[in-house]
């Protein structure tokens, strides 16, 4: 049982000064064993207190991230699930389903996880996911209007993939719930 | 194997079972549930297996209820509602996931204690089945417990018990091999099921042969019906039906339900059922409130068990109590495990046979006198059992602890308890002091803790054992919660230290000197001994008060064994943190810094022995002052001269510690021309002197230094040629401020960093004490013809006495130093 973050786009400092503080008294160190982070952090600090949280972190570069020497993709495997790392912003046009999936059968993953559209959305696509965690701190996006702070935390058991999302919608923290199951001798999940 | 185990139960379990029921003499699972209250003791069988079963029901729902798997929704959907309550994150302490979060840290704990469980037994009790079914009882037992929580030593509790279950199933399986029939469905081969016309006149012819053939067969398989069998055999047979009462679930020996069966044991076992022991209580470090005394239970039943040692063998007692061995040091651990780890497995099983025989509930309520105190232990058949139990074990190895002067070797032999034991002269000798136990109940509050805490009531006026040892100070507080092997390391580390230190006597006692520090202050007869001893460590150590205080324990842990190890390893102790500082400075060539820093602490070591062949004398106060003004005017130029390199920063700190040291005694003595003169033409002599002196200034506070003084008087008198007193006191501020900086970075420099340089360090300690005490006999004999010569000195009297005494200190140096030379 595996317990695994996903979150990205909080463009601390330029766009938002810290996390919703209703988040931020969720995330206690201990709980999570992973983090992702599509990326766009975008300073050292931020990276240092996700650290605190888990050690084992891992970044995706985003185009507004100072530190360069972020990978642009990245993937894992935790326990049976292949995951798949990366920003979102080169995958043009932005957001759309297709070609996320390119990229997914590029890396060869079950889970892909990007941002950039600051916009929490969640696909079971070709036997795959694709899933978004949107912005955690909510911050502008020229592309979404409405951004709503949102988070990913992933629960990983098996075969089977339990999607939490946390979305903090006016005011008060929101969750959801999504499974996912994959079938144990392919690459293709079913429900 | 199991029935030769079985075998060997039988015999001393027969004569235990309880008179209704001795057809469980060789089940030793269903003998204990009945003891400890689970079963009924009626001879029903039917009773038997229906309160099994309900026990079993009640595990069953517990397990349902507490084992939380997050994943499974508790009711029905999941609804949004719910979610926020229910998620991974959520904060709220009733949520499925926070109290999985907390289920997994208490396995976390309890795994680490099963993992190390009975490493001899692995075969049984390393299993995966084993260890899951030991994990699942502990863990729910806890969650059932929370004011309890779980504590090391409950897996070792709970694991015979398991054990003996196994054991009854495995009994119960051979039992079935031999006596397959009564057990076996077989309806073959009843006359009934022959042809309907067995009614007519062939019957005869045919029954007959039919019967011969069943005769036949029923010969070679089995003996007849059920009654026929042996009593035994037949209540294994009865309690196993699957058709008895409570059909499947009341098996009373049945391997599926083990995991119940032990719970209950457990449970029953720990919480006492409603009876008065409960092993729980001892597990808990608050003191339970119905108690009389306000102290944790256990410190409470191991002052129990000094109280009836006390009236069985009170030369014993008084000797472990002057020792200064408090009962809890081991009798935590044989009480908290029931003696599980003092004695092998079978022992084990055979003890608490015993123990679980004798019945538990509560013999007198309330105690009318409150003058009088009654020991929670001692109130029931069980628990003067138990008490009775430990105090023949002590009594067992009485020659061995009369023998041993030390308090750590008393421990020692305690807390190992000899493989070979006569058992059944052990538990004889427990039943004949159990009745004591029961009928002594009663005792004056003052000496009922006599042993534990306040002053002893047995004599020690006459008593001046030289057992220099301090208990070990991890037993400073009400219940030390560590767990035993850490105790035992320290222990151990102090022996270490100990043997480095072999054949070390220090005469007259260091007594206990950090436990008089903190535990008695009313042991006023030892009180210059303690005052000797904590100048002994004072003389290392900062002067402060609180600072002294810390580093006694810290000594106190570090060398537990007192006979010369004191003034040894705190020298090397000295020695290593200044080399911790510095570089080998021990190994000279750092100019004569180092060599005065070397002898400082051999001086400190001469000052030593020689505090101890002077301890009859009578504190002087103002020879003790002397040296403040000579520090005063070491202080003056100190700051000037301290350009040591290596120990720069040390040395930037003890000109405020000579302040402070200064700034302490009240009267000054204007015996300071005196000193002045000290500065003399002989370098090593002076700095002899010097050293000698500047340890003094620790001395003041009891006053032991004054013959010291005198020596270093008369030096200073004879020796008339000025060295610069710059210099000298830059040497001596040196030698303090070294011995102050090695006492500051003590702290820092733990006791397990001197152990790995205790062999080089006091070999070279060894090597320049022997050069020192040359040193030191030369000055003397020099100084000798020149005493005479000096008429206008009053004090040549003094100074006199003062060169005997400091001669006979001497020689002890000497021979101290060739015993480490020997090493």
């Amino acid at each position: 049982m595996v317990l695994v973050l996903a979150l990205g786009d909080l463009h601390i400092p330029h766009r938002a000064a810290d996390l919703p503080p209703k988040f931020k008294s969720m995330l206690v160190p201990g709980k999570i064993q992973h983090i992702i982070c599509t990326g766009n952090l975008c300073i050292k600090e931020v990276q240092e207190y996700l650290k605190t949280l888990c050690p084992d972190l891992h970044i995706t570069r985003g185009e507004y991230d100072d530190e360069t020497r972020y990978p642009e993709t990245k993937t894992l495997t935790i326990g049976q699930f292949k995951l798949g790392l990366c920003h979102g912003h080169q995958v043009i046009p932005w957001g759309d389903l297709d070609s996320l999936a390119m990229l997914q059968r590029q890396l060869d993953v079950d889970i892909l996880v990007t941002g950039h559209t600051h916009q929490f959305t969640a696909y079971k696509h070709e036997g795959g996911v694709v899933i978004n965690p949107g912005s955690a701190t909510g911050a502008f996006s020229s592309i979404t209007y409405d951004v709503n702070p949102s988070f990913v935390l992933m629960d990983i058991d098996g075969l089977r993939v339990v999607v939490y999302v946390y979305e903090l919608i006016d005011g008060e923290v929101k969750v959801d719930k999504i499974d996912f199951k994959k079938t144990a001798a392919s690459t293709h999940s079913a429900h | 194997m199991s029935k030769g185990i079985a075998k060997e139960e039988e015999p001393p379990s027969a004569g235990v079972a309880p008179a209704e029921s001795p057809a469980f003499a060789s089940l030793r699972g269903v003998q204990w549930r009945v003891n400890l209250g689970i079963l009924p003791r009626s001879s029903s069988i039917d009773d038997l297996r229906r309160v099994n079963a309900d026990s079993r029901r009640r595990y069953a729902g517990l397990r349902r209820q507490l084992l939380v798997d997050p994943h499974v929704p508790r009711n029905g959907a999941s609804n949004p509602l719910n979610l926020v309550m229910d998620n991974p994150l959520s904060q709220n302490p009733d949520s499925t996931w926070s109290r999985f979060f907390q289920n997994a840290e208490l396995e976390k704990m309890v795994n680490q204690d099963l993992s190390r469980l009975y490493p001899e037994h692995e075969s049984y009790f390393q299993m995966p089945g084993c260890q899951g079914m030991l994990r699942r009882i502990l863990l729910l037992w806890c969650l059932r417990h929370p004011e309890c929580s779980y504590r090391q030593g409950m897996h070792e509790l709970l694991a015979p018990l398991l054990y003996v279950l196994h054991i009854d199933v495995e009994h119960l399986s051979e039992v079935r091999k031999l006596y397959e029939d009564q057990f076996i469905d077989k309806f073959d081969g009843f006359p009934f099921e022959e042809n309907g016309d067995a009614y007519n006149f062939d019957f005869k012819k045919i029954s007959d042969s039919l019967e011969d053939e069943i005769g036949c067969q029923g010969n070679t398989k089995k003996v007849c019906s059920l009654n026929d069998l042996d009593p035994e055999i037949q209540a294994i047979v009865l309690l196993s039906d699957a058709y008895g009462a409570e059909g499947e679930l009341g098996i009373v020996l049945s391997e599926k339900f083990m995991e119940h069966d032990a719970y209950c044991m457990f449970d029953a076992l720990m919480t006492g059922a409603r009876g008065s022991v409960a092993m729980a209580d001892f597990f808990s470090s608050t003191p339970a409130a119905e108690f009389q005394s306000g102290l944790p239970p256990v410190i409470e039943a191991s002052a129990a068990l000094y109280h009836l040692l006390s009236i069985v063998d009170s030369s014993l007692h008084t000797h472990l109590v002057e020792l200064g061995v408090e009962p809890q040091y081991f009798a935590l651990r044989w009480l908290r495990v029931l003696f599980g780890r003092e004695f092998s497995l079978q022992n084990l099983l055979v003890i608490w046979d015993e123990i679980f025989a004798e019945d538990n509930s509560p013999l007198n309520k309330v105690s009318e006198d409150c003058d009088y105190f009654s020991f929670n232990l001692a109130d029931s058949c069980r628990g003067g059992l138990i008490s009775a139990m430990a105090v023949s074990m002590i009594l067992y190895l009485r020659s061995s602890l009369l023998a041993t002067e030390t308090a750590t070797y008393c421990l020692q032999r305690l807390l190992k308890f000899p493989e070979s034991i006569n058992l059944k002269k052990l538990i004889e000798k427990a039943k004949s002091l159990q009745i004591l136990a029961l009928e002594s109940n009663k005792a004056p509050l003052s000496s009922a803790f006599g042993g534990v805490y306040k002053c002893t009531k047995s004599p020690t006026s006459s008593h001046s054992v030289p057992s220099g040892s301090g208990s070990p100070k991890t037993a400073r507080s009400l219940l030390p919660d560590s767990y035993w092997e850490e105790k035992w390391r320290v222990m151990h580390k102090a022996e270490e230290l100990r043997q480095n230190s072999l054949g070390k006597h220090t005469p007259s006692g260091k007594k206990r000197w950090a436990e008089r520090m903190n535990f008695r202050p009313s042991r006023t007869e030892s009180a210059p001994s303690s005052a000797r001893n904590e100048k002994c460590k004072k003389e290392h150590h900062s002067v402060r008060r609180s600072f002294l205080e810390d580093l006694t324990k810290q000594l106190g842990l570090e060398d537990a064994a007192e006979n010369g190890g004191c003034f040894e390893t705190s020298n090397s102790e000295d020695h290593h943190s200044v080399e911790a500082q510095g570089d080998g400075q021990n190994s000279a060539s750092k100019g004569s810094i180092s060599t005065t820093e070397d002898r400082c602490e051999n001086g400190s070591g001469a000052v030593v022995s020689e505090e101890k062949s002077f301890f009859p004398d009578p504190p002087t106060p103002p020879g003790c002052s002397i040296n403040d003004h000579e520090i005063d005017s070491e202080k003056s130029s100190s700051t000037s001269n301290l350009s040591v390199d290596d120990n720069g920063d040390l040395w930037g700190r003890s000109p405020e510690d000579l302040q402070h040291r200064v700034s302490l005694p009240s009267d000054d003595v204007p015996r300071s021309p005196l000193h002045e003169n000290e500065s003399s033409g002989r370098t090593s002599s002076t700095k002899e002197r010097r050293n000698l002196s500047g340890k003094f200034q620790w001395f003041r506070k009891f006053g032991r230094s004054n013959v010291s003084e005198e020596t270093s008087d008369e030096s200073g008198g004879t020796n008339e040629t000025a060295k610069p007193p710059v210099h000298d006191s830059k040497r001596s501020t040196a030698d303090s401020s070294v011995v102050d900086a090695s006492c500051n970075s003590h702290p820092t420099s733990k006791g397990d960093t001197m152990d790995q340089n205790m062999m080089g360090t006091l070999k070279n300690l060894g090597q320049a004490m022997l050069d020192h005490i040359q040193v030191l006999e030369s000055v003397f004999q020099q100084n000798q013809g020149q005493v005479g010569s000096l008429d206008n000195l009053s004090k040549n009297i003094l100074v006199g006495k003062g060169q005997v005494t400091a001669i006979t200190a001497l020689k002890e140096l000497r021979k101290m130093s060739n015993l480490l030379s020997e090493m």
